[in-house]
């Protein structure tokens, strides 16, 4: 950094410039210690990694692992799983979102209003942990659900045990713990439409639903599109504090992610090489994901998410 | 912007290849610093005199225990500090210290994280035979074969022995001994414990050759008596209820319907040898129709409607309440699972037969030798104190009342009964017949044949004190417990053995193969899925189970036989 | 036609309150019930007739709770983390973001920082090799090991740089002809004048780091030194699993010794309480921390 620029720099700006450097040194220092350090064990997806002998004197095997994983006939699966799941939750979490903003937003109550919004945004603000607990009780087989179902004369299902269901519970449950947090921004759009567009549209005879259509969501549409594109970026983390809280081995078949995968054949399996492998590509995948995201919402709204 | 973040990229890459660098060596330096402060740990001389420390001097031992939730130690003491620790710390002149502690799965994932770092505690224990080997692979643990032979107890190996070599070949690697196995003594079947009380009541009567055998027919017509007549006027009474998994892989697998199948001559869940071949006896034509005869009973309302969804719990309040009467499971659930019944009912009185099939014997199958290893690190100095340990705890504990007079506070522990993972080592290390052998002292400790101070073990010492209190007609929980199940459960047990009663399968013990790593879980599902369908008549028993085989051979249960008959080999 | 209208717009803004009502009672239910749990008898919760009432009310469950030393140590590192998770965070975050509001021309080294930070946030080493590292360290067991790895969230740094950035530039500008130096600049006009952000950041570090279990399971090697979502998580016992492990008949007797759904869910709740306590503050942050948090030039 010999900056030999034209313009001398006076003593003070090269002051205020060290003072910079110190403000950045104490997140610098974290930066560095826990997360450009880790990221040499990368170097044990290529190695037969051996605890004893240690990250530098493991074997090297190149990409063993991963051509092994592109053959596991489980990796397909799992990725298909992360990306229905995540999918789902996305695209289910934005519409309920985006519908329970313009519904809030006509309430006329505000007494109500202000109950109802203090009401939704708190699942959100709980943990996953706790949250399985309050989802085990109503989903198991002896949980409210099924006793809701017995007693209207329906059979039970065993949503936390079935591979069918297991899919439906993670993405619907997720979409109750966020969408009223979600719901903020869209509020926040919906309020700052032009009220004389409304006006306009309802001296034009046009209907509740006319409005909602041609003026309340093309208002919000740049926020729409701007959250779906950073929503896009963690289409390969389905979630793994709420996964992990809540699945078992009976439902793997449709509920394992890659990120439980890469914990449990990675950590619990002590497969080290083979589960730094799965997480360096899902990492890689997920980088070119948030940049072309990035690159998108740039083109798109202007606007860009880092 | 994008051009000047990729030849920013490639500073930080240059950047990133400098920390590699730097961190090599200061990763290194920190793991050797780390293993020299483990291992090279003389603590303070202190002058106790001991039987390892040659120097006199406390050696500092660090280990990974696995422990259990909610037990209750005596004020103040914990995992780390309890009185079989001091005593340990005592008597060996060393200092344990946990490196790391966890409950169950968590437990597991400490192992993992500490052999991933290469850095294990000086002792630890691990549930499985696969992460004895990884370790052994790594080179991280003691051939502890030489310390075996010279300091082991004479009564430690004769309770290794006694399990005729099966024991100590699971630890063997290439020749060495690799870890102190805990030992597996066999279960006994799943027995039928049935209401006395109610059949008394009500006038039944079977087993009228008092050999403790009956027969399924005899448990169906129990069923229907006790349903008809309803002893306790409970609502929505239950015949037989069973677990949602049906079967489980241990003989004496609990509300399951274990027993029945082995009746059948079927053992679910199990790897065997048959004709020189290896098979999956849940797969078996004999499966097939122990599942016809629960289907049988569902039809007919014996067997609970709400098979399959009911869970354990739900069947535990079943028998609580007095909806149901008879029920399958080990010898020992009266201590943790009958004695809800007693709580609620004390009235409530069990009486435990056992299956026979239609040669009047009764089909069992022997569980694998060892369960749970103690590994001891390659880089600790003094591997004979794991064995002195085990001296102490399976040898010295267990047959010295020395001991127990020199230490009151470990014999207020074992009066107590506060749990065995407390000891430094969670493992049991008990004689093949053991479960016996108490047995005889007890009963002819209830028979006055001795005295209490006379039975060999302090466990079963309490037992004998709790039981003749409970006979004396003392309500104690505990008494009525253990009546239960040391004395009808064991006794069932040791009856059958005694008149050559029992029929004994030797199943195959494999490590876990590829494809079980991969496709056993589902198969597994597979399996549990289609014998409920098949049990409440969802799916025919015939086609169905057909079905099924297929299946099951399709999804890698072919595979996975073929693997484990290559481990054979 | 008119009336027709209003009678239309009478039913849809009945059906808009409907929805309404249900979606915000399809948030409370689920909590009440599992606060109706834990002040319901055991075997009202076990026999599954507990709803969004107590059945057979009780306080034992919470009375049990008390006595549990475990359960107030597990809280008490719980709030400890919280206090110095939230200094660290702001004492590294808010500097550094001040920094990064700064261009190329004024401090040079600027967007190596700022790549840094940006490829930080997309790739991470993995969980392993952080393991190795906390525990080279000596960390492990420690509360630090809670609160270090952590003490660099970069998002919240972004954030925070975004927030600094719609400050009027004339307010600093001013201060630095007064001959200010940076860090008074820092302190004395950029700090006030973004307290409401600061304030979202502070919350987002608390929640964050209050239920945060993972760390605690990977980085706590004992039961005693598990932060409080952690011991929470760690209270589901399979029976099943047990059984198969070969657990011994005390064991057995320990875990099945009566149904624990009314205490652990007594224990959730008391968990969950620090949280609703400044919830009201989380709500009135809660637009600021949206909004920055997305929409920025």
């Amino acid at each position: 950094m010999e900056g030999m620029k034209n313009k001398k720099r006076t003593a003070a700006k090269r002051r205020s410039e060290m003072s910079y450097h110190f403000m950045v040194f104490p997140g610098l220092f974290f930066l560095i210690l826990f997360s450009y350090i880790p990221m040499v064990g990368v170097i044990m997806a290529f190695q037969d990694f051996v605890p004893a002998k240690g990250l530098f004197k493991s074997e090297f095997v190149g990409l063993k692992h991963f051509i092994y994983m592109f053959q596991l006939p489980d990796i397909g699966k799992i990725i298909r799983n992360t990306m229905v799941i995540a999918l789902g939750k996305m695209i289910f979490g934005m519409i309920l979102a985006i519908a329970f903003a313009i519904l809030l937003n006509e309430i006329r109550i505000k007494f109500m209003k202000k109950t109802v919004q203090t009401i939704v945004y708190l699942p959100h603000f709980l943990s996953w942990v706790v949250l399985a607990s309050v989802v085990t009780n109503l989903f198991g087989l002896d949980g409210s659900v099924n006793q809701f179902f017995t007693s209207i004369g329906l059979d039970k299902i065993n949503f936390l045990g079935s591979s069918k269901v297991f899919p439906g519970l993670i993405i619907g449950t997720d979409v109750w713990k966020e969408f009223g947090y979600s719901s903020v921004i869209y509020l926040a759009a919906i309020t700052s439409i032009d009220p004389g567009l409304h006006e306009a549209a309802t001296m034009d005879g046009a209907s509740w639903w006319k409005r909602v259509w041609n003026v309340t969501i093309p208002g919000m549409l740049p926020i729409i599109l701007l959250m779906t594109a950073m929503n896009l970026t963690s289409i390969l983390s389905a979630g793994f504090d709420q996964i992990y809280n809540l699945y078992s081995p009976i439902v793997y078949e449709t509920g394992d992610v890659l990120d439980t995968y890469v914990y449990r054949i990675g950590l619990v399996g002590r497969q080290y090489s083979f589960g730094a492998a799965v997480g360096l590509c899902r990492s890689i995948v997920g980088m070119a994901l948030l940049l072309s995201a990035n690159a998108l919402t740039k083109k798109l709204t202007d606007q860009k998410i880092f | 912007m994008r051009k000047s973040f990729l030849t920013k990229l490639t500073g930080i890459t240059v950047a990133v290849s400098l920390l590699l660098a730097a961190t090599a060596c200061s990763s290194q330096d920190a793991s050797s610093n780390a293993g020299s402060e483990g291992s090279a740990s003389s603590g303070a001389d202190n002058g106790v005199s001991s039987e390892a420390g040659s120097e006199g001097s406390i050696i500092k031992v660090s280990m990974g225990r696995q422990t259990l939730q909610n037990v209750t130690f005596p004020d103040g003491d914990t995992y780390e500090d309890n009185a079989y620790i001091r005593m340990a710390e005592n008597k060996l002149n060393i200092d344990i210290t946990d490196e790391f502690e966890a409950n169950g799965d968590d437990y597991d994932r400490q192992v993992s994280l500490a052999l991933s770092a290469g850095d294990i505690p000086d002792m630890m224990k691990v549930n499985t035979l696969d992460e004895v080997q990884e370790l052994y692979e790594n080179d991280l643990i003691a051939d502890l074969t030489g310390v075996y032979e010279e300091y082991a107890s004479d009564y430690l190996k004769s309770v290794y022995d006694s399990y005729e070599g099966r024991a100590m070949e699971n630890v063997t690697f290439d020749g060495m001994m690799m870890a102190l196995p805990g030992t597996n003594t066999d279960s006994g079947p799943s027995i039928v414990w049935i209401r006395s009380d109610w059949m008394e009541q009500l006038g039944l009567n079977i087993d009228e050759d008092q050999d403790g055998c009956i027969t399924i027919e005899d448990v169906e017509a129990i069923a229907k008596e006790f349903m008809d007549k309803n002893p306790e006027n409970a609502e929505n009474v239950v015949g037989i209820a069973l677990a949602p998994w049906l079967t489980s892989g241990d003989p004496d697998g609990t509300f399951s319907m274990n027993s029945i199948a082995y009746a059948l001559g079927a053992f679910p869940k199990t790897w065997m040898e048959k004709d020189g071949n290896v098979v999956y006896g849940s797969t078996s034509e004999e499966m097939k129709q122990a599942l016809a005869v629960a289907s049988g009973w569902f039809q007919e309302g014996i067997l609970d409607p709400q098979v399959g969804t009911r869970t354990w719990d739900d069947i535990t309040a079943l028998l609580a309440n007095g909806q149901c009467g008879i029920t399958f499971g080990t010898w020992h659930i009266p201590d943790w699972l009958l004695n809800n019944v007693y709580a609620l009912n004390s009235n409530a009185k069990f009486e435990a037969y056992a299956l026979a099939d239609a040669n009047g014997k009764v089909n069992c199958k022997h569980n694998n030798a060892t369960a749970g290893y103690i590994v001891v690190s390659k880089d600790f100095d003094h591997p004979e104190i794991a064995i002195q340990i085990a001296n102490l705890f399976y040898d010295e504990l267990v047959n010295s009342k020395e001991l127990l007079e020199e230490y009151p506070e470990v014999a207020s522990y074992v009066a107590d009964g506060v749990d065995g993972s407390s000891r430094p080592f969670n493992i049991e290390v008990n004689s093949y017949t053991s479960l016996l052998d108490d047995y005889s002292d007890l009963e002819r400790c209830l028979n006055g044949e001795i005295t209490v101070e006379e039975v060999r073990t302090s466990e079963q010492r309490s037992n004998a004190t709790s039981i003749s209190a409970y006979l004396e007609g003392n309500e104690d929980a505990t008494g009525w417990s253990k009546y239960h199940s040391r004395s009808k459960g064991v006794e069932l047990i040791q009856t059958l053995t005694e008149k050559n009663q029992f029929s004994w399968l030797t199943p195959i013990f494999p490590q876990t193969t590829p494809t079980m790593e991969t496709n056993l879980a589902n198969l597994e599902k597979l399996e549990e899925e289609t014998f409920i369908k098949i049990v409440t008549g969802d799916i025919d028993v015939e086609s169905g189970f057909e079905q099924f085989v297929t299946d099951w051979n399709k999804q890698g249960g072919e595979q996975i036989i073929s693997e484990i008959a290559e481990q054979l080999q | 036609m008119v009336e027709n209208r209003s009678f239309h717009s009478k039913v849809r803004v009945t059906v808009i309150y409907g929805i309404v009502l249900l979606l915000g009672l399809s948030c409370l239910l689920p909590l009440l019930n599992i606060l109706a749990i834990s002040f319901s008898g055991s075997a009202a919760v076990s026999a599954n007739r507990v709803g969004i009432l107590p059945v057979d009310f009780t306080l034992t469950a919470y009375d049990k709770i008390l006595s549990d030393g475990q359960f107030w140590r597990s809280f008490m590192i719980s709030v400890i983390r919280v206090i110095l998770a939230l200094a660290l965070n702001l004492a590294v975050t808010v500097p550094m973001a001040y920094a990064m509001t700064k261009s190329k021309k004024e401090f040079r080294a600027r967007n190596i920082y700022m790549n840094l930070l940006i490829f930080a946030m997309l790739y991470n080493g993995g969980m392993i090799p952080t393991y190795i590292l906390v525990r080279n360290l000596g960390l492990l067991n420690s509360i630090w090991s809670l609160v270090l790895p952590g003490a660099l969230p970069i998002f919240n740094v972004i954030m925070l740089m975004n927030f600094f950035l719609g400050i009027p530039k004339s307010l600093e500008e001013a201060a630095l002809i007064d001959g200010a130096s940076p860090f008074q600049v820092l302190i004395k006009i950029m700090v006030p004048c973004a307290k409401p952000s600061i304030a979202t950041v502070s919350l987002f570090s608390i929640v964050g780091s209050w239920n945060d279990f993972f760390s605690g399971l990977i980085y706590m090697q004992k039961v005693e030194n598990y932060p409080i979502m952690t011991y929470i998580q760690s209270l589901n016992v399979d029976i099943q699993e047990l059984l198969k492990s070969g657990a011994s008949s005390s064991a057995l007797e320990n875990v099945t010794e009566l149904s624990n759904r009314n205490l652990n869910a007594a224990k959730i709740v008391v968990a969950v309480i620090p949280l609703l306590l400044i919830y009201p503050i989380l709500q009135k942050y809660l637009i600021t921390g949206m909004v920055m948090g997305s929409v920025k030039e």
